[in-house]
This record gives C-alpha cells, structure tokens and sequence, in this order.
C-alpha cells in the first residue's frame, strides 16, 4: 500500500496525522499534511493510513 | 417552448421552508434535517428573500469545495458585486467580518499572516498556559463543590488564550468576553440590547487602542502581525483589519465554549460513557473530540453568494443567488455518518464538516481542538462525579449563528485547590508571555511555553 495526499486538496485539517502520526506529519506553519513514508507503508500502519484516508473531510489522501 | 420563468420553477423545484433562526428550528432540528436529507439535499427556500440550502454531506462538500464559483465577498461598500457575505440574512449593521467575508487572492494573504500563529505547532506551544488557566479555573470552585461550567471555565479560557495570542493584555478578557457571547445570543428585539451595543462598543474602542499601541510599540501576537501586512500589495485600512480582529476574536470565543459546554452536558447524562473516556481517554479522546465537534457542530453553516452560473450536486445556480451551507445538517448525513443521531465516541471515518470546508477551512481548528482537550480532561480528573442541573442549564434560544449555551451549572464532590486562583494566575501568565515572547509566530519562537514561578 501506498498513501499520497494531494496538496491542492489538502486544507489542514489534521485528521490524517492525528491517527496516523508515522505515516503523515504536518507543515509547521500551516499545518497541511505530507506523507513520511517513502514506498509501501510498513503493514502494521497500513490499517491507520487506511482510517486517515476515510476521516479526510476533503478526501484529500488516496491509496495506490 | 419554455419560458425563463419554467426554467426558473424547474430549478427550484425541491422547495423546503427554511428557518433557521426560529427556536421551533432548534427544538425540531433533528426531524427538519432527517426530512431534508431524505427529500431535498439541496432545497429552494422562500425565506430571507429566498436562498438555497444544502444539507447533504456529498452536495455540501461538493459546493463549498467549488470556490470558483462560490464568494463569501462581503461588499460593504458596494464597489464590486455587492455581495452580501456569510450572513443570511444580511444583517441591519454592514460590516466586513474579516477574510471570511473575502475571496482569494486577499482572503489568501490574510490567512498566510496568521498561519504561523495558528498552526498546529504554533498552538501547542501555549499548551502549558491553557494548563495553568484551566487548573486556576477549577481552583475557583473546586472547594465549593458548584460550577457553572460556562461562565468559570468555558468561557474564560478561550478568551484569555485568545487575547495572549492577538498581544492583548491577558487582565482584559472580561471586557471582551461577555461583550463577544452576548453579542451572538442576545436577540436584536430584546431589551437588553442596548448594554450589549454598549459593551461591544467599548470592546471595539480597546481593541483599536491595542492596535495603535502596537503600531507605535511592537509587541510580539497577531495583531502585530496584521498592522505590518501588505495584503495583495496595500497595507489595508484600519478598519479592515478590526474586522479581522473581530473575527478571530469571534471564531476564538463562542465556539470553543459552546463545544465545551454541550459535550460536559451530554458527559453528566452518559456517566458510563464519561467514565469510559476518563480510563480510555489514550485512544478515545481524540475520536470523541470529533464525535463531538460533529454532533454538536458549534458554528452550524455558512452562508455564501453563486459568484457565476453553475451546475453542481445536480442542481443549476445562478450568478448572485443566495446559498446555506448546513455543517451542522451535513454532519448527520446517514450515507456517511451511520446511526447519525447518536454519539459514539469511537467513531471511525469521521468526515465531519464542523471546520467548514476548502479554502475557508476554520483557521483557529486547531486552538479550538487543543483548549477543548484540556478543559475535558482537567474536569475529568478533578470533578469526576460532576452532575450538570438540567433546570439551571440554558441553550441558546436558536442556533441559527451558534449553537451554544449560556449557563450549565454543575455539582460535584468538593476536591483540594491545586495552587493559584484564576487573577493571580492571569499576571503569573502574563509575566510568562511578556518575559518569553510567547506570541511570536512559529516561525520565530519553537520551543513551547516554560512555567515558571
């Protein structure tokens, strides 16, 4: 599994970090996500990144 | 051959009377918003000269995302459209209500300003403060064993956090805080609203004397932030910029405390549930803070103007009509939320609207998010058996601006002070944000708040 956030999507609404902290991080200064995890999400975050792309109130986060 | 006028009745054919400012709205709003789910997502009202409303979850994410054919420009002065802002209807005093009432590129300058200051970073360095002024708050009533959780905590606090952030000084929160709460429930037919105008009056006057002080002198906050902005080339006027100060005053008081106060009462009514947070507040505060953010939705919607003909959601707009975004109705949207109408404080997939959408997205999400979490969890530790007197509790007559509360008074068993009252904690406080330069942005100040005595 692989997780991207589209940065024109993404607002900033944090949801995606505050359930996946190892899988997103925020932009200190406006809080808009991009992902830490560069290839396959290792498989026991894999149920988090999939939590964080369902509560993104944009629809921001896709999974490939 | 049809007529503009068939088009016209074509368009508008899912028509709901919608009134959101009547209290039988806030008394029915969950049959009002099932019915209007189930038959009209999208509706044609006749109320306030007619406007749209969209209560769908799909439809209001598809519209508020669709910020090239949506302004929230309110044009005081009529020099460009006349739009008329996020207020329907527009109300009788015409005021810009900072960049919410503005559209890109302007709205997007102003937000850039204040980002440094709002960010997840930059909040949860004050979170040692919220801290002090939570403990100081239940200081005040702990050994009485009697609270009003409105009027001693959740009111306080945001207001203080809010005013150290702008650079005010911390001892003036009163003057701004019942100025700001009773400015948004005082209806404008009551005889009590004359002392409200008075008391928004003098708030105005300290705000802009605040801000001349600051131009003169600078101190460290947001203020100093927006009197040294170029926003799209100009340095904007000074009243533009009370406006955005009013703003960010309003979004930072009224909502966080109508949050606070409705989830403290629904915690007092599910004690199993409340004591299920307290023991499993690890994995279950951050959920059941969205939970409550969605079911309670504080601000409930926004209005805005179709800014060109469009079609969107299966419904087809025109340029200068009139449009209600329902947050709060979107919340309960049974095709994204199942058993809408229930609280479940572990809820998953949680895409909740409480926050706006898109550009407009709440700037203060994350202040809000952060003070309400401390607030919970200090009333969880010190006052576990808190029980909230339904007969002295009092909700907003309508929520038609905000759904909040004016008081919720609440026993419980009597505890120990934990060190100081709420005055001697707001100089300690102040000393604190003076001596560490705690407003500063992000971008300048990393490390987070230090107490110290």
């Amino acid at each position: 599994m692989k997780v991207h956030v589209d940065p024109e999507r993404c607002q900033g609404h944090t949801l995606c970090a505050m359930i996946a902290p190892d899988v997103f991080q925020l932009d200190e200064i406006d809080g808009h996500s991009t992902v830490i995890i560069d290839g396959e999400v290792p498989a026991d975050l894999e149920a988090k990144a999939a939590e964080a792309v369902r509560s993104c109130p944009e629809q921001a986060i896709s999974i490939s | 051959m049809s007529t503009d006028a068939d088009t016209d009745a074509e368009r508008k054919k899912n028509q709901y009377h919608f009134d959101r400012h009547t209290p039988e709205y806030r008394e029915n709003f969950q049959e009002i918003t099932t019915e209007m789910l189930e038959k009209c997502p999208v509706a044609w009202s006749d109320t306030y000269g007619g406007h749209w409303v969209a209560a769908g979850h799909d439809e209001v994410f598809a519209l508020a995302r669709s910020s090239e054919y949506l302004s929230n420009d309110h044009d005081v002065n009529n020099v460009r459209k006349g739009y008329k802002g996020i207020t329907i209807p527009t109300p009788e005093s015409e005021f810009q209500g900072g960049f919410l009432e503005m559209d890109p590129p302007e709205q997007r300058h102003y937000r850039q300003v204040l980002n440094p200051y709002l960010s997840p970073a930059a909040v949860a360095r004050w979170t040692p403060v919220v801290d002090e002024l939570v403990r100081a708050c239940l200081n005040e009533c702990i050994e009485t064993g009697r609270i009003d959780f409105v009027d001693d905590l959740a009111n306080v606090v945001p207001a203080v956090l809010t005013l150290a952030m702008l650079g005010v000084p911390l001892k003036n929160w009163s003057l701004y805080c019942e100025a700001v709460h009773a400015s948004v429930y005082t209806r404008h037919d009551s005889p009590e609203i004359a002392k409200v105008r008075e008391d928004q009056m003098k708030m105005f006057q300290d705000m802009y004397g605040q801000m001349m002080e600051i131009k003169a002198t600078p101190r460290p906050g947001m203020i100093d932030a927006l009197v040294k902005a170029e926003i799209n080339g100009k340095t904007p006027p000074d009243l533009e910029l009370i406006g955005v100060l009013a703003l960010v005053i309003g979004g930072g008081f009224d909502t966080t405390t109508a949050l606070t106060a409705h989830s403290l009462e629904w915690l007092s009514e599910n004690p199993v549930e409340r004591e299920r947070l307290s023991r499993e507040r690890a994995t279950l505060l951050d959920p059941a803070t969205e939970e409550f953010l969605r079911f309670f939705t504080p601000a409930p919607g926004d209005g805005r103007t179709i800014s060109a003909d469009c079609e969107i959601a299966g419904t087809q707009f025109k340029e200068g009509e009139r449009l209600w975004l329902s947050w709060a109705m979107s919340n309960r949207d049974p095709s994204v939320f199942p058993n809408p109408n229930e609280v479940d404080l572990a809820r998953t997939g949680n895409r909740h609207h409480s926050f706006g959408l898109g550009i407009h997205r709440c700037i203060g999400s994350n202040v809000a998010r952060m003070v309400f979490k401390r607030m919970l969890t200090d009333v969880l530790d010190r006052m576990p058996d808190f029980v909230c007197d339904p007969a002295g509790a009092v909700h907003y007559e309508t929520i038609g601006v905000i759904q909040g509360m004016k008081h919720l008074p609440a026993t419980f068993t009597p505890g120990p002070r934990i060190g100081d009252g709420l005055d001697e904690t707001i100089a300690r406080m102040q000393v604190i944000c003076d001596e560490q330069r705690l407003a500063e942005p992000v971008t300048v100040r990393k490390t987070s708040a230090k107490i110290t005595e």
